[in-house]
């Protein structure tokens, strides 16, 4: 019988894999708040746009996923960009209009919006 | 080695069973500690909080009826702080409670008053807003009302623990909790059985039974009509109490002479009625037995059980006697065989049932229990009515001269007598049904094994050979245990006796409210009731219905034999399946009657 | 400003004691050699829970924590982490720790600085709909470990030797709890999570089942196994359905993964959870009360003992636990309790959640270790006050928590030390309260809840509770007599050791810590018919003053007419007409305008 810690370090393996070819490994990967209070807020809307700039738009290079509350009532909707090797940026009180600036000045120029930015 | 543990309450030592409640060790060390939602025959609620106590070590202070006992333990029952605490939580009650105990039904004998007394509660100091709720008087047995109930909650566990009814249970939150029966709608529309002991274990007048007694007075002063009134076995076991007796005096010459001294032409005895249940349903139950039909015969004399089957237990209804209860025919006699005798035009006739039931008021509106287009019964009170009645015409009930029930409806035989007691239908049954059955008589006549208080009893005898399986059930929780057992196994029982309150009549819904030393349903208190009906039947030299000699010369002058066309139509009845509110539909298959 | 590097140095008592704050003098000026300043961050955070390998300070981006530094390293790190790009091997930890796993992502942000995130370590990391990020970040390895190398007695003793206790409110030790319920001998028992999160502002358990909902169940898993239960359920309120959604699908996912069922991660253990809705009473967090709800009864607590622990569940041996309980479980399993009683305080260990929430800049979910002090949350974590206000107090334990004023700031959060200030550690709510608020108001207000949730089945909180609302709410009408406060006292010792449960044991704190703080507040609404933060209506009034210019402003909004005055002269009150809504307060340009 296999050990249950075999087997569980098995599954993470396949479970990593999984989020590869999800395309984790791209530039950049870009997280969308989305407990109950973001949604609240509106990350919904948010998360739209961004989800239409990847599936109809032909943003590449980009991997999106939502994510829990990380806390930060005040702020949200929260948005979070990362990029290999640098410092995660974090955007608050996120908007339709925001989000489509993000992806236009960040994602694709690479300009962090200092003034959202989540200190 | 014993296993009792060392305690000390108010620092005295006390060696004590290990496994008990602080209030139980209590209890047998000498202190009583005030208690309100406590009953030892229902579950522990926790609720009311005034048998609180301090223990050395417990922060907060210990509800005394749910907390165990310990070695070492050191527990104080009357220090000034725990006083005060008791003395303020009995005011809270107080303070959300009418203040109108002059005009109260339960002033003299009201829990909560006795408490605020013992308390010495003598000033207010949160006096604050009161709740305000309609009184419910829908039912024909049980007037609800919520504005006294102190949310004890005895009524709401002895209608699901002991009753297994839940025709009761708290509603809404905090300061508006509220104990109702399903959805708020009126009682009389819910599965309310109506046996009363809600009113039982009130520890105020939150139910109270639908008093009839200011009618009945008016009545009593009308010459134009005969008032004739029957009295129920347990009613004459149970109603010294209300006048300070001890439990188990029989009062039965008392109570017709005061009756009579009320104003009541006539006083009967249900006994006498009872006797003709006997021969009827003995009768019915030989005609099933040897005909073949439906098996196991039910009896029908509790009218709580009644309404409780014809909700519940729908599918079982053709198992069910059809008999009427002794108070129906007796009633039915009163204004047909009697009215005939006296040469009274029976509209003229009133017809009132002393009884131990609250449930029989609800019995005797049933439509399909008239004779000729009337009520065979037109009034029901119960023996706390009866008593508040004798008390209220100034009479000196305890030192009455006792007379005798006036004929031809008062000759019973013993078995007549112990119909008030659980198991006492299926022995007086037996005593005849064998005679019936075998044409001898039956001999040893007191049959222990479906004597006593044990929810479910079992019995069997043999009659030509042919064994005989009975069981008696009291409490309607114990009535649906049966009926689950006929379901699963219909051949194990030849003929049920169920009876709708615990103890059977004696503890019925309508008998006198436990004194400042007892509790309501008192074991020991039924115990005694139970005992004087059976010393009465002991006493009795007839001791079997069919030799009652009244009964016969009835089936001879009026009846002609038992089961006859017209027993049919005056002593039998029929039911129906009933669905109020709050009926949950279980996978039984209802038969419907023909 | 764009940084290149963010250093996270940790502040906590170990690494202090190691030196630390020598290495940020020399990082410091290291970095202004290089003129580096501006392009590095710099962070303090409380303790990382590393304490025996400090000084520790991590580096971000790519989360290089250095450990045991002397002042020699911090130059070496500069000239050859910072400016060459080549983290030094040498100095580096490798470490897998399951907690404060933020840090690898917000290892650089101000108000996680002094937060410690256990319970809380993937929520705002990881795709909560995901079991595969789940499973990344060793999930289900805490499981898997107990599977293959713990007896169900290990997993008990574990939890035990960790101190963790109930983050349900009243911190019972969890090893305890875990230890009573695998003793009990019986064919059946049962395992519940109590996700009924009934404060007033709390969302504790939300947020951490809607941002991490598998580390409940695995937490879970490994409680069945160890007290030998093969059922669990949760027990949540109907109002979450995110949350609900969130746990389904990862119910669905784990039975899909052989992670719940028959053979968990093909050994021979079952176990599976079902989930249960609560129609919302605050009532049915309490376990007993909870336990009766699940069996289709009304929700009302039943006296203990018997203990959940001997009969719960349909009679049955129950362990119930809190969301935020059975989150640290996987954690104490996998970093072990040796490490996890290094967290946190002498007798309170780990680390607490807080929702916190009220008058301060930073509202949020919070994860502090054991001991944080109260100072620490209001001011580093939740960046003080807003608009320049004044603290007033800060209420700890949801509606049945104390309030306590600045005196109390240093308190460290601990069960022992909340409660000895006159408060409670209660589920995590945390409200900060400014000098605009009225400290009676604030009782009232929480007491309208708690007597309004009480179940209505013991005397003293049902009614008593709302006898003591019915005299603050008097005191607030500027109704209140002499004697009032000692009534309020008497009737809230009384409710707090004669309850039934611990809604009503501990419904009355709000009240007896506020007159005991704040009895002033309390005397001046009673005797002087004063309301000095000026919120209750009835002990208020406006009046203009002689800076008035007669602009007429005031007396176009007031909706009684009840302002008078010609153009250009000054105005007057009607004060028998006047409803005090305030409109005239703030419409007056001029502060001609007092409210007193």
């Amino acid at each position: 019988m296999a050990k249950a810690l075999d087997v569980i370090k098995k599954k993470r393996a396949e479970a990593v894999g999984k989020i590869i070819s999800k395309g984790y490994l791209s530039t950049k990967r870009v997280y969308v708040g989305m407990a109950t209070c973001e949604i609240a807020a509106g990350s919904e809307e948010v998360m739209e746009v961004f989800r239409d700039a990847v599936k109809q738009k032909g943003l590449t290079d980009v991997y999106l996923s939502q994510k829990g509350c990380a806390g930060r009532c005040n702020l949200e909707p929260t948005v979070e960009v990362i990029e290999q090797g640098k410092n995660p940026v974090r955007y608050g009180q996120v908007d339709k209009q925001k989000a489509a600036e993000i992806i236009e000045r960040h994602i694709k120029n690479g300009e962090v919006i200092e003034e959202w930015v989540i200190d | 080695m014993d296993d009792k543990i060392s305690i000390k309450i108010n620092g005295k030592k006390y060696k004590v069973a290990g496994d008990q409640t602080i209030m139980h060790a209590a209890d047998a060390c000498g202190y009583h500690i005030p208690r309100l939602c406590y009953h030892p025959e229902l579950s522990i609620e926790g609720a009311c909080r005034v048998c609180i106590v301090q223990v050395e070590g417990v922060k907060n202070y210990v509800a005394s009826c749910c907390y165990p006992v310990a070695d070492g333990m050191k527990i104080h029952t009357n220090t000034a702080e725990i006083r005060r605490a008791r003395r303020d939580i009995v005011e809270l009650l107080l303070d959300n409670h009418p203040e109108d105990c002059h005009t109260c039904e339960r002033d003299g004998n009201c829990e909560l008053q006795r408490l605020a007394y013992a308390m010495g509660i003598r000033h207010r100091h949160f006096e604050g807003v009161k709740k305000h709720y309609e009184k419910d008087l829908s039912s024909p047995s049980v007037i609800r009302d919520p504005n006294k109930c102190i949310l004890c909650g005895r009524c709401v566990r002895i209608c699901s623990e002991i009753q297994g009814i839940n025709a009761l249970g708290q509603a809404f939150r905090g300061f508006e909790t509220i104990v109702m029966p399903a959805y708020n709608k009126p009682f009389a529309e819910s599965v309310c059985s109506t046996c009363g002991q809600c009113i039982n274990v009130c520890p105020t007048a939150a139910f109270t039974e639908k008093n009839y007694t200011q009618e009945l007075f008016e009545k009593l002063n009308d010459t134009d009509i005969i008032k004739i009134a029957q009295v129920a076995p347990s009613v004459r076991a149970a109603i010294g109490e209300a006048f300070e007796l001890p439990p188990g005096r029989n009062m039965q010459g008392e109570l017709a002479a005061s009756l009579r001294k009320l104003g009541f032409n006539y006083v009967f005895d249900t006994q006498f009625s009872a006797d003709l249940t006997i021969m009827e349903e003995a009768s019915e139950f030989l005609e099933r037995l040897q005909s073949g039909g439906k098996l196991p015969m039910i009896t029908s004399c509790s009218s709580a059980w009644m309404k409780c089957m014809e909700q519940f237990h729908p599918d079982l209804i053709e198992n069910v006697s059809t008999c009427k209860s002794p108070m129906s025919m007796g009633g039915a006699m009163i204004k047909t065989y009697f009215a005939d005798k006296i040469g009274i035009d029976p509209k003229k006739i009133l017809s009132v049932a002393v009884m131990c039931c609250t449930a029989k008021k609800y019995e005797a509106a049933r439509p399909e229990l008239q004779v000729n287009g009337m009520a065979a019964t037109d009034i029901v009170i119960t023996t706390r009515e009866a008593a508040w009645m004798i008390k209220s015409a100034g009479l000196d009930f305890v030192n009455m001269k006792p007379e005798e029930f006036d004929a031809p409806l008062a000759l019973s035989s013993g078995a007549g007598t112990i119909f008030g007691v659980t198991g006492g239908v299926m022995e007086a049954a037996i005593r005849t049904a064998y005679e019936l059955f075998t044409g001898e008589t039956l001999l040893d006549i007191e049959i222990e094994s479906i004597r006593g208080f044990e929810g479910l009893k079992e019995g069997k005898l043999t009659m030509d050979g042919k064994e005989i399986r009975v069981a008696v059930a009291h409490g309607l929780g114990n009535a649906h245990k049966v009926l689950d057992t006929v379901r699963k196994e219909p051949d194990r029982y030849h003929f049920i006796e169920i009876m709708g309150c615990p103890g059977g009549c004696i503890g019925g819904g309508g008998q006198p409210y436990a004194g400042s030393n007892s509790v309501p349903l008192d074991k020991k208190a039924l115990a005694a009731r139970a005992q004087a009906l059976y010393t009465s039947d002991r006493q009795k030299t007839i001791r079997r219905s069919h030799e009652n000699p009244e009964i016969q010369r009835l089936y001879r002058e009026f009846l002609g034999r038992p089961l006859s066309e017209k027993a049919h139509e005056l002593l039998h009845t029929h039911y129906a399946p009933k669905k109020p509110v709050g009926i949950t539909t279980k996978n039984k298959k209802a038969v419907i009657g023909k | 400003m764009a940084y290149e590097y963010a250093i996270t140095i940790c502040d906590g008592t170990g690494c202090i004691q190691k030196g630390v704050r020598n290495l940020r003098q020399a990082l410091d000026d290291e970095l202004a050699k290089h003129q580096l300043t501006d392009k590095v961050k710099i962070n303090l955070s409380g303790c990382l829970g590393m304490c025996d390998k400090g000084p520790v300070i991590v580096v971000n981006p790519g989360y290089t924590i250095y450990g045991n530094l002397v002042k020699d390293d911090i130059t070496e790190i500069v000239t050859e982490h910072l400016i060459k790009g080549n983290p030094i091997a040498r100095l580096a930890i490798q470490e897998d720790f399951m907690y404060n796993r933020f840090f690898r992502v917000f290892g650089d942000a101000k108000f996680f600085g002094k937060q410690m995130r256990i319970a809380l370590r993937n929520c705002g990391i990881i795709d909560p709909d995901s079991i595969d990020d789940y499973l990344a970040l060793r999930g289900y390895e805490a499981l898997a470990k107990v599977l293959t190398d713990m007896t169900p007695a290990d997993v008990v003793e574990e939890v035990k030797k960790s101190g963790l206790r109930g983050r349900g409110g009243a911190g019972f030790p969890t090893g305890l709890k875990w230890d009573f319920t695998a003793k009990q001998q019986a064919n059946e028992k049962f395992v519940i999570c109590n996700a009924d999160e009934g404060d007033p502002g709390a969302f504790m358990d939300r947020s951490a089942i809607e941002g991490d909902p598998h580390t409940v169940l695995e937490g879970m898993i490994i409680g069945g196994y160890a007290i030998g239960a093969k059922k669990g359920m949760i027990y949540i309120r109907a109002e979450y359905p995110l949350a609900i959604k969130r746990l389904e699908k990862a119910i669905k996912q784990a039975r899909a993964n052989g992670l719940l069922g028959n053979n968990i991660l093909e050994t021979d253990f079952n176990f599976d959870i079902e989930i249960r809705l609560g129609a919302g009473a605050f009532v049915c967090g309490e376990e007993t009360a909870l336990i009766r709800s699940i069996e289709g009864r009304r929700g009302m607590p039943r006296p203990r003992p018997p203990y959940p622990s001997v009969s719960g569940l349909f009679g049955k041996p129950t362990l119930i636990n809190n969301v935020e309980t059975w989150a640290n479980i996987p954690v104490v399993i996998m970093d072990g309790a040796e490490w996890f009683k290094t967290i946190g305080t002498e007798k309170s260990k780990g680390t607490k959640v807080f929702a916190l929430a009220g008058k301060v800049v930073n509202t949020g979910l919070i994860e502090v270790p054991m001991g944080t002090t109260l100072r620490q949350i209001v001011y580093d974590i939740g960046g003080g006050i807003p608009n320049g206000k004044q603290f007033k107090a800060v209420q700890t334990g949801g509606p049945s928590g104390g309030c306590l004023p600045a005196d109390y700031l240093d308190t460290p959060v601990d069960y022992e030390s909340l409660a000895k200030a006159g408060s409670i550690m209660g589920s995590g709510g945390m409200i900060v309260i400014d000098e605009d608020s009225c400290m009676v108001d604030i009782a009232k207000f929480f007491l309208e809840f708690t007597q309004n949730e009480s179940c209505g089945k013991c005397t003293p909180c049902r009614e008593g509770t709302r006898r003591m609302f019915e005299i603050l709410t008097r005191i607030t009408e500027g109704k209140g007599k002499a004697g009032d406060i000692e009534n309020l006292q008497r009737l809230g010792n009384m409710i707090i050791k004669s309850s039934l449960c611990g809604l009503g044991q501990s419904a009355p704190n709000p009240v007896l810590s506020t007159i005991k703080n704040f009895r002033e507040e309390y005397e001046e609404h009673i005797h002087n018919k004063k309301c000095r933060a000026g919120v209750c209506a009835n002990l208020i009034s406006y009046t203009i003053t002689d800076k008035c210019i007669g602009c007429g402003a005031c007396k176009r909004v007031c909706p009684t007419n009840a302002i008078t005055g010609s153009a250009k002269n000054k105005h007057t009150i009607n004060q028998d007409k006047c409803v005090k809504c305030g409109m005239c307060f703030e419409t007056c340009k001029f502060d001609a305008i007092t409210k007193l």
